[in-house]
């Protein structure tokens, strides 16, 4: 990319710009909206015509109307879309690497059923669901989330591994069962290192989709217990019942906001590297 | 090294108190009561009766979901599994006779059932099948709140009660808007109800009814009447642009904007308007409800909570004690000034605070007794829902057509014949 | 390279001794089932048991206030549900939003592909982060963001922006008609999914061999020229999977409608009509058998997709 010319640099520039703005926008526009006062909720402005982090007040500080109800989720939702991620990133490596690899009956059973797992309208699972979780104990706890978020996670990361597995030059692999190595050290050994970048892509989505969960959290919680944020949102109340808490929900939206951008921070090297270097051009 | 012993000791001693409390055989009962959200009242009701109970047992809260069908599903799920964590209540008045009916609610103990100190609106609201079946604890009522000066300049006598069509030619004239619920939601219904009521008809002739015996009063002169109102306001453009999705809260923006003019609404604008734009409630009135036909009474809407007590809970009678205490007329006088949300009770409002913050306390109580629950049937949802798909966007509303295919589809949906 | 993956297909459960080099290919699969097992066991309980329980639900006529009166009813569920247009609405609705969305997301992803895949190393970090932020947030986060923008109620600024567009008024409530709802809904979900699209399609984007690319230019390719012929034909099977994953998640769309409309002014999906109907009105019947519904909608969308584009993941070593 060296002998780029000034035009060409412009033009990227421009790009990036446009791309900025188009995938920032929503965010900031909710940001604007999250620094507003009652009354400059409704001017019809972009930007707030006063500050205050009165909103912010509102779901933080002690005392804050929605504190008690804020707080709870935001660890609920941190901890359960972790562990279901960590869950189902490593069993999903294990079945992935099986079938772009393995040869064995069934394995096109084991993608058919992800696939089917994977496209499972949620809204039906859960009825079944909360009765049977309420029967055995496990209604309004983590384990009741993480195991249905399982459902979400664990196809979309064996599908995506085993896509990219699929792409790894395993040659090096069959050197190493060469050298006398079995199929599970030639696994660890030759695999692992190509493959981490692919996991780590996979569990930035995994860890999404946990995250972004809303059918699942509002219908098998019922307590700040286990309720994750997207399920408190809804939660959330004016000074009556009839006011609508514009402002409090946008204060909200933007400090669940903050852990992704986070995670993007930290992970985007990993995918440029992962995605783009990894195994297939090395 | 002092403080993490310390704090260690503490943990321990609240595990060990949270195992004694779970045992539930040493220390008082909790009885667990589910709250819609307000802004705290009912958390500082139950500390207080807690205390009050000196030992007999302590009050938990639990919070419910913002809106009304929400709060529904999520109690009625669980009742309908016999769950024992539920002790009392609140519940929307719309929703209670379907808890009555699927026997999800213990009976209420004589000594609660005397009603000379309630409102009327919120004793119907409390009644299912000539009985009590719930405690009213707060009441709810919307008034006709208006811009003096609009009013003024159109040429209106406030202190006569007014009509519907008063107030649509006023708005026409003086080029403002009526802050009136044109959403999709609840709100819609509760207008549709109280138009359809005050014309002296009725959304349910046999509320009483199962499914497929329930008799629909819209086709009917009052069916024609209120759905006559409501198209005129959406086809003049006489509530803005903002009309086919206002809820509550939108109205009284647009009331309390440049083009504000009349609006029917809940008290709690008042507080709210007063919080926003101080210098505004000068111009602001209000008076009763206002009438489809001039000299007949309006039929105003009602709402509030009220409690009840689960069949399945494991202390039926201290949970009716508990509400005995919630429900003192001091309680909800107190929870009126902090909260916002009127009190069932007559001699509530002779308290002085609530004159003093809520001048308009004596125009809710009168309100309130002319009140006019919404249809009584364990298949309000369905009702309900039912109206807001026929009667919505309010524009689109046929006064010769409307009425009679609502009617028609509600019937169909009732007998498990169409999809909501 | 052999293909074994095919010669087992043809091979029956239990003629297993026929098959060559025997120890290797039972310790392999023993290996295999190990590996894969775990995964696959916990997929099952979560969603066979309760979409059989749905199943066995939709037969009956279940409200769940009124359990006493349950009764056992056949089809009838069904009868009702694909006889009334309410159902032919929404599924049209869910059809209309999946399309569209997977349509545009598609360009736009492959777009965004690129820019990323090209861009110089200081831009990219910036592009890559930037597009990963409409991904990683949480769909009921972009519905209120994208609704308040728009709601006059909410004060919604876009009508004050860009009402030098014909057609847009100050006065414009978006959420007043059909088309202007489904508008925001779609734009709603493209703005949040079109990085989902990209990502697959970038992954794809980087498998293409670097060689070839070089190779076809030196031969005097134009740009679209190659992208024809070695990048896409390349990406197949990347492409073919980030719509299919698309197409079956739009399917199922809820939350942004769930939030902007509630299904007003017919917007309302299936997985809406599934919700409202179980969950929302108690009637387990009737709302399990619009789930039941729904669910083989996707299982059709899937089936047409693999066997009739050939999406294949489960292609083994050597097939290429």
């Amino acid at each position: 990319m060296g002998g780029m010319s000034t035009k060409q640099r412009i033009g990227w520039v421009v790009i990036t710009v446009v791309v900025l703005l188009w995938s920032l926008f929503p965010v900031v526009s909710i940001l604007m909206t999250s620094f507003k006062t009652q009354a400059g909720l409704f001017s019809g402005k972009f930007l707030p015509p006063e500050w205050t982090w009165e909103n912010y007040a509102t779901i933080l500080a002690p005392g804050g109307s929605a504190q008690d109800l804020f707080l709870p989720s935001l660890r609920n939702s941190i901890g359960i879309s972790l562990i279901s991620t960590v869950v189902a990133v490593v069993l999903a490596t294990f079945c992935a690497y099986a079938i772009a690899r393995l040869d064995f009956r069934g394995k096109k059973l084991i993608l058919t059923t992800a696939l089917a797992v994977s496209v499972f309208p949620v809204v039906s699972i859960v009825t079944p669901l909360f009765n049977l979780w309420r029967s055995i104990g496990l209604y309004d706890t983590w384990p009741g989330l993480i195991i249905p978020y399982l459902s979400l996670t664990l196809p979309i990361s064996i599908w995506t591994l085993a896509a990219f597995f699929r792409q790894i030059p395993w040659e090096l692999e069959q050197a190493a069962q060469v050298d006398g190595a079995t199929p599970f050290q030639a696994f660890r050994k030759a695999v692992v290192p190509l493959a981490a970048p692919g996991v780590f892509t996979t569990a930035i989505i995994a860890f999404f989709i946990a995250w972004n969960d809303f059918v699942y959290g509002i219908s098998l919680t019922s307590t700040s217990a286990a309720r994750p944020v997207p399920a408190a949102l809804s939660f959330f109340t004016g000074a009556s019942q009839f006011e609508e808490p514009t402002g409090a929900i946008s204060a909200a939206a933007i400090v669940v906001t903050v852990p992704i951008v986070i995670v993007v921070l930290i992970f985007q090297r990993r995918i440029v590297s992962g995605l783009t270097q990894g195994a297939v051009k090395g | 090294m002092r403080r993490p012993q310390a704090a260690v000791a503490v943990m321990a001693l609240g595990l060990t108190l949270g195992l004694v409390a779970c045992s539930g055989e040493s220390g008082p009962p909790v009885l667990t009561w589910y709250i819609n959200p307000d802004d705290g009242g009912q958390e500082e009701i139950a500390a207080r009766c807690t205390e009050e109970a000196g030992g007999d047992y302590q009050i938990q809260t639990s919070l419910l979901p913002r809106d009304a069908s929400s709060q529904r599903e999520q109690l009625a799920r669980r009742l309908a599994a016999s769950d024992t964590s539920i002790d009392i209540m609140s519940l929307d008045p719309p929703f209670i006779p379907e808890m009555a009916a699927a026997g999800f609610l213990a009976p209420v103990p004589d000594d609660l059932q005397d009603t000379d100190d309630v409102v009327q609106g919120a004793v119907d609201s409390a009644t299912w099948d000539d009985e009590l079946v719930t405690v009213p604890f707060w009441a709810n009522t919307q008034l006709l709140w208006y811009r003096e000066s609009v009013a003024e300049e159109a040429g209106l006598d406030m202190d006569q009660p007014v009509t519907w069509e008063q107030i649509m030619d006023a708005a026409a004239e003086t080029d403002t808007l009526l802050g009136v619920q044109g959403a999709k939601a609840e709100s819609l219904t509760v207008w549709i109800n109280a138009l359809i009521a005050s014309a002296g008809g009725e959304i349910i002739t046999n509320p009483e009814a199962p499914a497929d015996e329930v008799q629909l009063g819209l086709d009917s002169d009052a069916g024609r009447e209120a759905a006559q109102i409501m198209s005129r306001i959406g086809q003049e453009g006489l509530a803005g642009p903002g009309f086919p999705t206002a809820d509550e809260n939108a109205s009284m923006n647009l009331f309390a904007g440049d083009n504000g003019s009349f609006m029917v609404n809940w008290p709690f604008v008042y507080p709210a308007i007063s919080d926003s734009d101080p210098d505004l409630i000068d111009d602001i009135g209000w008076t009763i409800y206002p009438q489809v036909e001039e000299g007949t009474e309006a039929a105003t809407p009602v709402g509030g909570i009220n409690l009840g007590v689960s069949e399945f809970s494991e202390h039926v009678d201290l949970a009716y004690q508990a509400v005995e205490c919630i429900v003192q007329p001091e309680n909800q006088s107190e929870y009126f000034v902090t909260n916002g949300n009127p009190p069932s009770s007559i001699s509530a409002y002779d308290d002085e605070e609530v004159a003093e913050e809520f001048p308009m306390a004596e125009t809710i109580r009168d309100s309130l007794d002319q009140g006019v629950p919404r249809p009584q049937t364990p298949y309000y949802n369905e009702v309900s829902i039912g109206l807001q798909e026929t009667w919505h966007p309010p524009a689109a509303i046929d006064p010769d057509t409307t009425p009679a295919s609502s009617a028609e589809f509600i019937t169909a949906v009732l007998r498990d014949e169409r999809l909501l | 390279m052999t293909t074994p993956a095919s010669a087992a297909e043809k091979a029956t459960p239990t003629n297993g001794k026929r098959r060559r080099g025997s120890d290797r290919s039972r310790s392999e699969a023993r290996l295999g089932w190990y590996l894969a097992g775990p995964a696959f066991v916990i997929m099952l309980l979560v969603t066979l048991y309760p979409i059989l329980q749905a199943l066995w639900d939709s037969l009956f006529s279940l409200r769940l206030t009124a359990l006493d009166e349950t009764e056992f009813i056949w089809f009838r569920n069904y009868q009702v549900v694909l006889g009334d247009p309410a159902f032919w609405q929404s599924l049209w609705v869910t059809v209309l939003i999946t399309v569209i969305t997977v349509a545009v997301e598609l360009v736009l992803g492959f777009i965004l592909a690129m820019v990323m895949h090209r861009a110089a190393t200081q831009l990219r970090g910036i592009v890559r982060t930037a597009i990963l932020v409409p991904y990683g947030i949480v769909t009921v986060v972009s519905a209120f963001a994208w609704f308040y923008a728009f709601d006059i109620n909410s004060g919604g600024y876009i009508n004050n922006w860009f009402s030098w567009l014909p057609g847009i008024t100050e006065d414009l409530n978006w959420f007043a008609a059909q088309g202007t709802s489904m508008f925001v809904i779609i734009a709603s979900e493209i703005w949040k999914t079109t990085p989902f699209i990209s990502l697959l399609l970038l992954s794809g984007l980087a498998q293409v061999p670097g060689e070839l690319e070089e190779a076809a230019r030196v031969d005097g390719a134009t740009g679209a020229q190659v992208l024809r012929r070695v990048i896409l034909p390349n990406m197949k099977a990347a492409i073919m999977v980030a719509v299919l994953f698309r197409a079956l998640e739009a399917f199922r769309i809820f939350d942004n409608v769930y939030i902007m409309t509630n299904g007003a002014n017919n917007t309302e999906v299936l997985s809406l009509l599934a919700y409202n109907t179980s969950i929302g009105r108690l009637e387990i019947g009737l709302g399990s058998a619009i789930s039941v519904l729904l669910f083989l909608c996707v299982l059709i969308i899937a089936f047409i997709a693999i066997k009739g584009f050939k999406v294949d993941l489960a292609g083994t070593r050597g097939d290429t």
